[in-house]
């Protein structure tokens, strides 16, 4: 009898195996096949693939303001200018010149550029453009009615901005800020909620064809009438992903990014190609001057720089994926890295010396302590960063600087942080490849920050000196390029002889993918991914 | 009865009022705000954050600076009205967002109940049957092991073994984003493949918990005198089982299978994220990452609800089953 029902059970087990293998069946029909074409062409794919994820309704004000939405948007959405390896280039403004000393810019709107929906792109939808940003600010648009005097159209062709105050910044700012079609946006009060088909409709290389709020994918077909260079890529699919390497394995993603512990799988390995990313990508400690005395002397801040052993750091945090934070801030990546800065290599002996100088010349338990009985033990602040703070511990502790990590969650030490309740604090973000007037943002006295910001530009109250400020400010209206070039230099060694904050590391990232199938990836000069730029997907010379 | 009934859904409405109050409260009891960021999350993750005026000008448009016993009595008299708010990070009504995803996890939740009770149930009776003998044994010793295994553990084992090493399975999502079906069969078909591994971790994950109570109650079952008359009368087994012991033995699994409702859909969460299926779990994790307000307050009081419709299903369930319950009520009456 026993036996007669194990048979039983045994055979629904086989049945259900059976309905699985059954289901397996009708998925295998949809292998994604990107052929490569013809070899004496430029390669070019049909369908690409990368990991998904919901970013939010492509439209410039309704994709979330955090993650890649607004690189998605940009594939839609073209602006006056774009961004190549080196610097900005003419987009859809053939020509660009700024005048009256950088008060005025004179853009040369492209010919023949269409819409999706077939009307043409005309110099009226930029100048609509740029005043409905200002009155209503994209989600990550830098413009804002406190930039622009008047906008105004020269000729049929030409769009004349004058801005109220000249600025470095300002042609990058209007370059990047997306273009949108009058006869669609001109009646909608509320671009927040305006979610229909045509808030998506652009005149970028590609159309959003499907978009999937619950699975997060979007799919996104190349644009027929397009103005500009040929599509590489026919089609770009975004798709969920659970663990994205074994997607790429899988041959279900045709790029992905991997972290260094996984990189020999693809390393000898001719169909894989690895690119390493620009290290735009970092950690900061921070000083709260304010609260504590000793943090507002110099000679302590380098004292730190000296203790710390920055390649530690990256070889035990991020297993070697990283680049020493330079003393000037400004990673070396950086279009206007300067590479002759002061830098504080890794020596104990010059720790102490300064901390000695200070004053603290006494060990107890292995803390220095000055004549006062004043301890150099100080809480640092770290929003789930426990490593990084355990090895930074470690290398303080060697200079007689104890350090009692305290570790809460992310937005518990942004909460601290921005409330100036902390004394040392670890904070990482991206945006370091950025245009370097986030010094200014970061250190100048008198910023009057405009428009929205990026963790990259957060100041952290407490910090003076007037001699950086000025440069600092000078540099944001100088509008020569070289000269500006000049002032950020010194502005980077007065950083490194001061070091009002250290950069400790920033992180490189590797991506790799199969160039067989698609090879066309490029980083914009000023980010660190392959995905997010338009370049990629678009023939080039 | 009436007064009976009336008093248990003034218990549900009070249970329904200090989850809706501890909702609104500890989200807001965590530092920081919807506006604030001064860190990226990870390597590649990109920031758009917000000035300080900005900031100031947010927190007014959401009226989240008004004092909170204000905004709490906001919340409360829109929630009447059926309103459950408007995400401020999604950007959309809370209600739609949830209802998109809630059908995913109720789905996987509902799946994967029905199979662990059924296969626990039936592997527990024959445990209970053949008690101390080597199928027993072995069972018992196998269910104990699994069960000790989290959800999000299995998944990932499946991940790996079926899915990216034998490829029976996809990889993730629950459906195949883009794909032109020929029939609402195939889509059904699809969704079904795409569901199997979630299933199949979260029905094993809660097996251990079923097999053990029903082995129980079987057992327990098994020793009464009626079960003994009825082999006296030489009936046989599998009527014995099942038209005799089962039914008596089902009251504990039919509480407990309303009761672990609850405990699935936390279980559900963590798998979602393995597989990255488009349920509640992910939402979740997100909208508290985001200090998203509404939008945490609007899973949890839907969490809350599915909850507590399970335990009101259970009493009713029970009270079929079980005539006693019923009648019981109407003598304390």
């Amino acid at each position: 009898m026993p036996k007669k029902r194990s048979v039983k059970i045994i055979s629904l087990l086989v049945l259900l195996t059976f309905f699985s293998c059954l289901f397996y069946g009708c998925s295998k029909d949809n292998d994604n096949t990107a052929k490569a074409s013809k070899p004496e062409s430029k390669k070019t794919a049909d369908v690409i693939r990368l990991a998904g994820g919901n970013y939010g309704y492509l439209s410039p004000y309704a994709h979330y303001p955090r993650g890649p939405g607004s690189f998605k948007m940009r594939l839609i959405f073209d602006s006056l200018l774009e961004k190549d390896e080196k610097g900005y280039i003419p987009w859809l403004a053939e020509k660009y010149e700024s005048k009256e000393n950088g008060k005025q810019y004179l853009f040369t709107i492209r010919d023949n550029v269409k819409w999706h929906d077939g009307k043409p792109l005309t110099a009226e939808d930029v100048k609509f453009s740029f005043k409905y940003a200002c009155k209503h600010p994209m989600v990550s648009s830098s413009i804002s009615q406190n930039d622009i005097e008047k906008v105004e159209i020269v000729g049929d062709r030409q769009v004349l901005v004058t801005v109220k105050k000249p600025s470095a910044v300002m042609l990058g700012n209007l370059g990047t800020t997306r273009i949108i079609p009058k006869h669609i946006w001109e009646n909608v009060d509320n671009p927040k909620e305006f979610l229909d088909e045509e808030a998506v409709i652009g005149c970028g290389p590609y159309i959003l064809t499907d978009y999937s709020k619950e699975h997060g994918t979007y799919r996104f077909e190349a644009f027929k009438d397009y103005w500009g260079p040929k599509q590489r890529v026919k089609v770009i699919e975004f798709i969920p992903v659970s663990e994205a390497i074994l997607a790429f394995e899988q041959g279900e993603i045709d790029m992905t990014s991997v972290t260094p512990d996984v990189l020999p799988r693809f390393e000898n390995d001719p169909q894989y190609k690895i690119v390493e990313s620009p290290a735009f990508w970092g950690y900061r400690m921070i000083f709260n001057m304010g609260e504590t005395p000793v943090f507002r002397q110099k000679e302590f801040r380098q004292a730190i720089c000296y203790a710390l052993d920055k390649d530690d750091l990256i070889e035990k945090v991020q297993r070697g994926a990283g680049v020493p934070g330079s003393a000037g801030v400004l990673p070396p990546g950086h279009i206007m890295y300067n590479p002759n800065v002061k830098q504080y290599d890794h020596s104990i002996e010059k720790a102490v010396e300064l901390l000695e100088k200070l004053g603290y010349d006494k060990l107890k338990n292995g803390v220095r302590v000055n004549s006062k009985g004043e301890k150099l033990s100080f809480n640092l602040l770290v929003g789930g960063e426990v490593r990084l703070a355990e090895v930074i511990k470690e290398h303080l502790g060697k200079a007689g600087i104890e350090i009692n990590v305290q570790s809460v969650d992310g937005k518990t030490r942004d909460a601290r942080v921005n409330e100036n309740k902390y004394q040392l604090a670890i904070t990482g973000h991206g945006g370091w490849g950025n245009d370097a007037d986030y010094l200014r943002e970061r250190f100048s006295d008198d910023t009057t920050s405009s428009g929205s910001i990026s963790p990259n530009m957060a100041r952290f109250k407490g910090y003076s000196k007037p001699e950086l400020s000025q440069l600092l400010e000078k540099q944001f209206e100088t509008i020569d390029e070289n000269e500006r070039k000049k002032q950020i230099f010194e502005a980077q060694e007065l950083l490194a002889e001061d070091v009002p904050e250290i950069a400790l590391f920033y992180t490189i990232s590797y991506y790799v993918y199969k160039p067989e199938k698609y090879d066309g990836w490029m980083f914009m000069f000023d980010h660190h991914s392959l995905e997010h730029s338009k370049l990629s997907y678009l023939e080039r010379d | 009865m009436k007064g009976i009934k009336g008093g248990r859904l003034g218990e549900y409405l009070l249970t329904i009022l200090i989850v809706v109050t501890l909702n609104f409260m500890l989200p807001r009891a965590m530092p920081g705000d919807p506006f604030l960021f001064l860190s990226g999350e990870e390597a590649g993750d990109i920031v758009v954050s917000y000035s300080e005026e900005q900031r100031q000008l947010y927190l007014e448009f959401y009226g989240l600076n008004k004092p909170v016993l204000s905004q709490y009595f906001a919340y409360l008299s829109e929630l009447c009205r059926g309103n459950l708010g408007f995400s401020l990070y999604y950007n959309a009504p809370v209600s739609s967002i949830i209802l998109n995803r809630l059908g995913w996890t109720v789905f996987l939740v509902l799946a994967a109940v029905f199979f662990s009770t059924l296969i626990g149930a039936a592997l527990g009776s024959i445990s209970a049957w053949h008690r101390e003998k080597w199928v027993d044994k072995t069972l018992y010793a196998l269910m104990i092991t699994i069960s000790e295994i989290p959800a999000f553990l299995l998944g990932l084992i499946l991940l790996f073994g079926l899915a990216a090493g034998l490829k029976l399975f996809p990889l993730s999502g629950a459906i195949t984003h883009f794909a032109d079906y020929q029939h609402l069969w195939s889509k059904i078909l699809d969704i079904l493949h795409h569901s199997i591994l979630p299933i199949t971790a979260l029905t094993i994950a809660r097996l251990g918990g079923m097999y053990l109570l029903s082995r129980n109650s079987m057992t327990t079952v098994l020793a009464k005198d009626y079960i003994r008359t009825a082999q006296a009368k030489g009936l046989l087994k599998k009527r014995i089982i099942y038209r005799h012991a089962l039914k008596n033995a089902l009251l504990p699994i039919v509480t407990r299978v309303f009761l672990s409702i609850g405990g699935l859909v936390g279980g559900a969460i963590l798998v979602e994220n393995v597989f990255a299926y488009p349920g509640l779990g992910l939402l979740m994790r997100q909208s508290v990452m985001y200090h998203d307000y509404p939008l945490i307050q609007g899973i949890f009081l839907v969490v809350t609800i599915l909850v507590l419709l399970a335990n009101f299903t259970s009493d009713l369930v029970y009270k079929k089953l079980d005539p006693r319950v019923g009648q019981l009520e109407v003598a304390q009456k």
